[in-house]
Order: C-alpha cells, then sequence, then structure tokens
C-alpha cells in the first residue's frame, strides 16, 4: 500500500485540506472462528468527514473488526465497499491507514525515517533523495503538532508523540479515511488530548476517523458519533450530541447483568496496626526518601506522571527492586505479589496457555512430594481463579496472546491471587479494559482488602484512586508526597496534581 | 461440561484459496481439518508419505526394521545433541557449543582411562563435568555478562574445539594396541556401543507398556475442551486399537527386539528430560522464561538462575552424547562431531510443528531428528551418493519447517 503512493501525496503538497475521504459502507459482515461466531452480522455505513467512536466490552468483536477491515483476518461473510467499490479489505485502499495499539515505529530510527518507512520520494534510482524527503516529512509533520526536530530518534519521544507521529505518517501517505485502535487508552490524560486534538484536526480538514476507545470522556469530548457492539452486533449507533455521561454509562451498562460499580468504598474494614511492609528513606530508580508503610486491610493509591519514578515505587515496595539507599523490610514469611504497569510487554505469555501464565508464580504451591507438580491440581485451581474472574474465552487452554486486552488482565490478577500473596502491588490494575472490567477489578480490590492483604496502587488514572483507595499521595520529580485520606479530596484536586 | 465450551479461541483458518466469500459456516470437516490438532500433525503426516513412497520404491531394502533402527542406533549422538541444544532454545537462547562438547568429551572418553590411566569410571564423570562446566561458562556470560547467546556460545565452542584439538593433539585417538584398553562393556564387539547387544525383550516389553500406560494417562489429562469426556475416551479407545493393530501388522515385537543399549540410554534420557521440562517447577519456569523473559521476571520468576540451569542441563547432555559417539566408534576424531550442528538443530526446530503448536518438546525433537535421517538414509539406499545427505539434510529442514509454519500463519 505504501511503496508507490508516496509520488502522487506529494502533488499537493501546498494544500494542507485533504481531498475527500471515502466512504465506508460494512453490510451484514459475520466472522466465526471455528464453531464461535465473533461478529454476527455488521452493518455500518461511515460518511467523510465523521469522526467515530467504537466501544464495546472485551470481546465484543471491535478488534476483530478492525482486524477484518485491515485485511488480517479473513471474513465469513459479508460486503465491504470503499467510495462504492466492493474490497475483500482496506488493506490496499491508499486513502485508508490502521494505526494500532503498538502504532508500529521502529524506536532507534529518526522520526524522519520512520516517516519515510518503505516509501521512497524524489528522484527514481536506488539511492534515497536527502532533501526530498525532508520536504515530505515536514509536510507529514505538518498534519499534527510536534516540538522536535525529524532527525530526533523516536526513542526519545514521549508515548503521546509516538501517536503523533503514526498519526502523521499515514496523513503522509495520503491517507484520508484512519482506523485508530486504542492508540489513546495507556496513556496519561495530557497526551491523550494532544493525540485527540491531532485526530480532530483531521477531520476539521476533512478527514474520516474511527477510533476505539475504552474511554468515556473521549468519546463525548472528541467524537461526534459513537457505535457500541455488544456481542458481535451493532448494539447502539447513534450521535453524541445530547448524549451526557450518564447516558452512555447506561448504554454500556444496559447488557451487563452483574450491574453495580464499586461503590462501596466506604463501608467500614479493619485496618492493621502495623505495617507488613515498610521502607525507610528509600532511594532508586528516579526516586529518592520515600518512607512508606503498608498495613493489612488498607488501600493505598499513589499517582504521578510516568517517568516521575512512579514505577520505581511499586517495584521497590514489591522487592523486585533493590534500593540504592535505605531500607525496605518486610515481616517474616510475607508474599509479595505484583501487577506490573504494561500489560502487553511485561504481563504475560503470548504464546503459552491460560493455564502456564496463571500459575507461574504459584507452581510449588502444586509440588507433590516427588518435587513434581500436580497437573490434575494444577488444572483444578487454575480453572477456579479464571471461573472467579469471569474470563471469556473460559479455557485453560487459550493462549494468552488471543485474549482482548481486559480478559489479558484479568489473567494477570489470577496468576498474583494463584500464590495467595499478603501484599499486591498493582501497577495501572485498570489501564485499558472497558467499564465492565474495571468494576469487577474494584469488586475485586475491596474484597481483598476485606480478607486482609495489604494492597499498593500505582497509578496514572484518577479514577482508581477514587473508586478503591483509602488514602492516596502523589509522586513528583522523584518524590513522594504525603498521604491524604481520599475522602478529604475532590476531582479537582488531583487532575490539577496530574 | 459445556460451560467450557462457550468461546474456542484460537482462531482456526479459513478454508485455503479465499474462503472469505463463502456465505456460510465451515462445516465439521473443514473445522476438522484446519484444526490445531490437524495442522499439528502436517509434518509427520509429509514424513509418513515419503516412508510410504520409499517403501513402494524400495520395498524391503527401506522397510526393514532392523536396517531403520540401526540409522537410529548410530544417529543416537546427534539426536542427544538436538536435545541439548532445545533445552536452552526452550529458554530463548542458542547454544551453538554443544557439538563442541561432544567432541571433547568423545576425546575425553576414549583418551582419560587410555593415554592418561585415569580409572575409566572417574573419566565418565568427568565428561559429565566437562559439559556442566562448559554450559556454566555459557550461562554466566550470558546472564551476567548480558551477552548475546549466540555470540558468547560460538566463541566457547571455538575455545572448546580448541580445548579438545591441544590434548589430542589435533588428530585421531586411538587406544594404543599396546597400552591399557577400554572396558570390553564400553567398546566392540558385544559392547553398550554396539548395535547388536540388544536390550532384553522383557525389559523393552515392560518399559513400552509402562511408557503406554503413562501415555494414555496423560492424554486423558488432557482432553481438548470441544470433546466431552465421553467422545474422547472413544477417540483414546480408538487410538488404543489402531496402535494396537499397527503393532501386529507391521510386527511390532521386532521392533522391540531391535533396541541397543545406546538407544535405552537416549530414551532414558528423553524420559527424564520430558519430565523435568514439563513436571518440575523448573521446567515451567525455563518455558516462561523464554516466553517473555520481562514478564517471568516480574512474576516472580529467577530468570538468571533458570537460564543457567539450562545451559548447565544442555552441556551435560551433550557430554553424554559424545560418550556415546565413543562407545560406537571406539576412537575419537577431530570432525567426530562437526556436522552435528546442523540435524540438531533441525531436530529441535522441527519438534515445533511435530505434534505440537510452536513449542519445542522432547518427543518431537527424537521424532525430528530420527525422520531426517530416514529421508537421507531412502535416498541412499535408492543409490543415490551418500556425501548428497548433507545438502538432502538441509532441505528436509527448511521444508519441513516452511510447510508447517505457513499452515500455521493464516487465520
Amino acid at each position: 500500500m505504501i511503496a508507490e503512493e508516496g509520488g502522487a501525496a506529494t502533488l499537493d503538497s501546498s494544500s494542507r485540506h485533504l481531498a475527500g475521504a471515502p466512504s465506508l459502507r460494512v453490510s451484514s459482515l459475520r466472522k466465526s472462528f471455528g464453531s464461535n461466531e465473533v461478529l454476527g452480522g455488521i452493518d455500518l455505513l461511515i460518511e467523510p468527514g465523521e469522526f467515530v467512536g467504537l466501544m464495546g466490552a472485551n470481546g465484543a468483536g471491535k478488534s476483530t473488526l478492525i482486524k477484518i477491515l485491515a485485511g488480517l483476518y479473513t471474513r465469513s461473510s459479508g460486503d465491504i465497499q470503499v467510495g462504492g467499490r466492493s474490497v475483500s479489505s482496506l488493506a490496499e485502499s491508499s486513502e485508508v491507514a490502521f494505526i494500532h495499539q503498538d502504532l508500529g515505529l521502529v524506536d532507534d530510527m529518526t522520526i524522519l525515517e520512520n516517516l519515510m518507512l518503505g516509501r521512497k520520494v524524489g528522484r527514481g534510482g536506488v539511492l534515497m533523495d536527502r532533501g526530498a524527503e525532508r520536504a515530505e516529512a515536514e509536510r507529514a509533520l505538518s498534519f499534527v503538532k510536534l516540538d522536535h526536530s525529524a532527525s530526533t530518534l523516536v526513542r526519545e519521544l514521549s508515548p503521546g508523540e509516538k501517536a503523533l507521529v503514526a498519526i502523521a505518517r499515514s496523513m503522509g501517505e495520503g491517507a484520508s479515511l484512519l482506523f485508530v485502535d486504542e492508540a489513546t487508552s495507556t496513556l496519561p490524560p495530557a497526551e491523550a488530548s494532544q493525540v485527540l486534538e491531532a485526530l480532530a484536526d483531521v477531520v476539521k480538514r476533512g478527514g474520516t476517523v474511527v477510533m476505539v476507545t475504552h474511554k468515556l470522556s473521549e468519546i463525548l469530548d472528541s467524537t461526534g458519533r459513537i457505535v457500541m457492539l455488544i456481542d458481535g452486533q451493532v448494539a447502539a449507533d447513534r450521535s453524541t450530541t445530547n448524549l451526557d455521561r450518564a447516558a452512555l454509562v447506561e448504554l454500556l451498562a444496559s447488557h451487563d447483568q452483574a450491574g453495580s460499580a464499586a461503590s462501596e468504598r466506604g463501608r467500614p474494614h479493619p485496618v492493621g496496626d502495623q505495617a507488613i511492609v515498610t521502607a525507610t528513606g528509600v532511594s532508586g530508580g528516579k526516586l529518592s526518601g520515600m518512607s512508606l508503610g503498608l498495613r493489612r486491610g488498607e488501600v493505598l493509591g499513589v499517582t504521578g506522571v510516568p517517568g516521575s519514578g512512579l514505577y520505581d515505587l511499586a517495584f521497590l515496595m514489591h522487592g523486585l527492586q533493590r534500593p540504592s539507599r535505605g531500607t525496605v523490610s518486610a515481616d517474616p514469611g510475607i508474599k509479595r505479589a505484583l501487577v506490573p504497569p504494561h500489560r502487553e510487554t511485561q504481563g504475560g505469555f503470548n504464546n503459552l496457555h491460560v493455564k502456564d501464565n496463571i500459575g507461574i508464580s504459584a507452581l510449588h504451591r502444586w509440588r507433590r512430594r516427588d518435587r513434581l507438580i500436580d497437573a490434575g491440581r494444577e488444572k483444578r485451581e487454575s480453572l477456579k481463579l479464571i471461573q472467579d474472574l469471569d474470563v471469556r474465552p473460559l479455557s485453560l487452554a487459550a493462549s494468552f496472546g488471543t485474549l482482548s486486552g481486559g480478559n489479558k488482565q484479568k489473567v494477570v490478577f489470577g496468576r498474583v491471587l494463584a500464590d495467595d500473596p499478603d501484599v499486591l502491588v498493582l501497577c495501572e490494575p485498570t489501564r485499558g479494559v472497558d467499564v465492565q472490567t474495571r468494576a469487577a477489578l474494584y469488586e475485586l480490590i475491596l474484597d481483598l482488602r476485606d480478607a486482609g492483604k495489604a494492597v499498593l496502587i500505582v497509578t496514572s488514572d484518577a479514577e482508581d484512586l477514587f473508586a478503591v483507595c483509602d488514602q492516596v499521595s502523589v509522586v513528583a520529580d522523584g518524590e513522594l508526597g504525603s498521604f491524604k485520606p481520599v475522602n478529604t479530596l475532590t476531582t479537582e484536586d488531583m487532575e490539577a496534581l496530574l | 461440561m459445556s460451560a467450557t465450551e462457550t468461546h474456542v479461541e484460537r482462531p482456526t483458518a479459513p478454508a485455503p484459496g479465499g474462503g472469505g466469500d463463502k456465505k456460510k459456516q465451515p462445516s465439521g470437516l473443514m473445522t476438522l481439518l484446519t484444526s490445531n490438532a490437524a495442522r499439528s500433525s502436517l509434518t509427520p503426516l509429509v514424513f509418513l508419505a515419503v516412508f510410504t513412497y520409499y517403501g513402494i520404491w524400495l520395498g524391503g531394502t527401506f522397510l526393514n526394521v532392523d536396517a531403520r533402527m540401526l540409522d537410529v542406533h548410530q544417529n543416537v549422538p546427534v539426536i542427544l545433541v538436538g536435545l541439548a541444544v532445545m533445552v536452552s532454545l526452550l529458554g530463548g537462547h542458542f547454544d551453538l557449543s554443544a557439538a563442541a562438547t561432544t567432541s571433547l568429551t568423545t576425546f575425553l572418553a576414549i583418551g582419560l582411562s587410555t593415554k592418561n590411566g585415569m580409572p575409566f569410571i572417574l573419566s565418565l564423570v568427568v565428561c559429565v563435568v566437562a559439559g556442566i562446566i562448559v554450559g556454566l561458562v555459557n550461562g554466566i556470560l550470558v546472564v551476567r555478562f548480558r551477552m548475546n547467546s549466540f555470540i558468547a556460545t560460538l566463541g566457547t565452542s571455538g575455545a572448546v574445539l580448541g580445548v579438545s584439538n591441544v590434548y589430542s593433539g589435533g588428530t585421531q585417538l586411538v587406544p594404543d594396541p599396546a597400552g591399557p584398553q577400554l572396558p570390553g562393556w564400553f567398546v566392540g564387539a558385544g559392547s553398550m556401543g554396539s548395535f547388536q547387544e540388544k536390550v532384553p525383550l522383557a525389559v523393552t516389553v515392560v518399559a513400552a507398556v509402562v511408557l503406554a500406560v503413562l501415555v494414555l494417562r496423560g492424554l486423558v489429562n488432557r482432553r481438548p475442551e470441544r470433546f466431552t469426556a465421553q467422545a474422547w475416551y472413544g477417540v483414546l479407545g480408538a487410538l488404543v486399537v489402531v496402535v494396537a493393530l499397527v503393532y501386529v501388522a507391521l510386527d511390532g515385537t521386532t521392533l522391540l527386539r531391535s533396541f541397543s543399549w545406546t538407544i535405552a540410554v537416549m530414551v532414558v534420557v528423553a524420559i527424564l528430560l520430558r519430565v523435568a521440562l514439563r513436571s518440575t517447577v523448573f521446567g515451567r519456569n525455563l518455558q516462561a522464561t523464554g516466553s517473555n523473559s520481562e514478564a517471568a521476571r516480574l512474576a516472580g520468576v529467577k530468570t538468571d538462575r533458570t537460564t543457567v540451569a539450562s545451559f548447565v542441563i544442555g552441556g551435560a547432555i551433550a557430554a553424554v552424547a559424545g560418550v556415546i559417539l565413543a562407545a560406537g566408534q571406539g576412537a575419537a576424531s577431530p570432525d567426530g562431531a562437526a556436522t552435528f550442528a546442523l540435524p540438531a538443530f533441525g531436530a529441535a526446530f522441527l519438534s515445533t510443528v511435530i505434534f505440537s503448536n510452536g513449542r519445542y518438546t522432547v518427543p518431537g525433537s527424537i521424532a525430528g531428528g530420527i525422520f531426517v535421517v530416514w529421508v537421507s538414509q531412502g535416498l541412499i539406499v535408492g543409490g543415490v551418493p551418500f556425501t548428497w545427505s548433507s545438502i538432502v539434510n538441509g532441505l528436509v529442514l527448511v521444508a519441513a519447517v516452511a510447510i508447517s509454519t505457513a499452515s500455521t500463519r493464516s487465520r
């Protein structure tokens, strides 16, 4: 798709207005994996200039739909039309670009090299035309607001800036219909809004954007239309004008039998007198001079900008990272477990089964007298865990990599629970999960607290702090602030801090 | 049990030839043909087809239990090296030094007792210790110095080969007819290295029955979720009947009579390794480390220790391979194990596509190693000069892995 389009795109380099985006029509699109129907007849018409938010629970079929459109999966039946032409996928259409969660950038190359990946501009022959490349890169970057020179290594950019480069690349290649698959879900709010601004700008210039997201505020603030998938069907398709947050939550929860979100934060619970893990004057990573105690039955929340030493705090308290100064001491026999911050790279083992992902930290519990693992017990206890956590598919033999984000997170929680730890350090526990999973995880965290666990939540999502934490604090410039009871804070307080 | 069947993910491949535009649901047969089980048996089926063709073409000269078991017997050292490299591959690392370790221990097994006057049993212990040391060095280079395993083990490979060259003076090492000899049970006619010396039938029968029961029990526990318990027992029952029929039709007793002691050593090593990799905490930790070492570390796995252990186990197995090679040849030569790397890595890689969906397995490595030998041996029986066998090895390997990978690629 990329190679031949470069020359044509440069022709209108003076114009910042996009040539008309094509319309997209999807009719009766179905997809089955084996006997399991994932998409049950999707009908969708997307007109030029729309900004569409695609929502739905984990496993509702959003990713499958995008992957079929991108040509990664083959549909079982149905029709896809771009600008009136029937196509098997949008992969060959030069007007269409897909930006996936991993962005597809090469960290060790410069912005310019990333923008030019797979393209050839300027004069013919095998050699690169530096001047033409620079001009072309500038044109591509003019679609977004990025304060870096094109010779900056992508590695040095923040995650939000990387997303901007990915958008610039798609636009530079001449795309006018953008599919953005959860590119904002792992970004802190400030960076996410940068990305949304860039997307809104694309729409303003006459382009079309279809964005998959879990964040209600993004749907409300940025998009003009919401399409919600539930169980492989379009459950709702409407304009976002006159749609308020409450109505949207209702729409999302309408399918949710379990219903209630975690609203019982205040329910009384005993808190231990003594800290079971204590940090005194600890420095390590970007963090310095931190003192902190974790007590049974208490949920502490710490927030801050990633890169401020936030995750260093988590790793230090978990014991994975050794402090360069000070001590972290745990009571004898205390087991600590960690949910790592970056689920896609640190969370689990994509090519291994769910069973092997759940059990990895708890294998020693299932050892028999002869030191071999009791396979029957392993299977029974793992199955019970994924049943309790409501992991879909409910299968120990599914590959971790094929699960949706929320279900991956549930499996990671399952792994932590399997070893029955006393202390849980949870980094970004609800990052990139849907509303129902978020509620279920909050409920789980409160249950763990009531069972006398000590919980430390390290998150860049303010909602986590308000939903489950007893006391919260902020890490800024490597220093941990003082803890305050969460009910003395307001949302504005926290947003000001972030 | 229907609750567990709600969602069979692991999306299966669409029908070949653009099934995308089909309007109907895939049929049951199609689902079966594109299932993981079918895909993972594609490679073994291709091999079976080749052997059937050989059987028709060459008849009894190829379909000869004794001759084919002799092939296996002679290639036990290669297959053991295959198992050695498989262990570190499982943990995500290459061990290119395994064949060199095998060379070194072949020299040590022959020379320490005949040249240096060491008690023979002690010299075998020294061989295994040498393998362990090489593994330890590899592991420390990779873990402590964060070296790429490819280059680290390439380096140790050179060093280890150098040590055996220095030890042997760069020539073949044959026990001096006038000096001390290797024990009669180790080399020569009537020894464990000889193909003529078979494990007694009673022992192989008992071992085969025990193994069959264990495998069957494992299969009972590994019922795929889309089968009901009853249906699965049906499948297993049918499998038992088929195996029994094949046993009778192909005269399985002849097969059981043709296990040499060398092959028996390989089987024992394989069983121990399989148990260690599948049913111990170490084995699971190694698998997790190989899959995603960062995630494993964050989940509490001691990834460094696990990686070192994998190199050590690989080194020890490579050392055993050298001892077996010494037993079979009664002498050591500088290029004895030089050609082992390709077929050994080939066997390990083939294991990912023989009744497996992309994971290294012990039985698969052994089957892969044996299949490749038979493919080239068939050509030799058919009149192709044996100098071609290396080309055949390479081509078979690439073709088998390519076919299987292609079949697992599409969704």
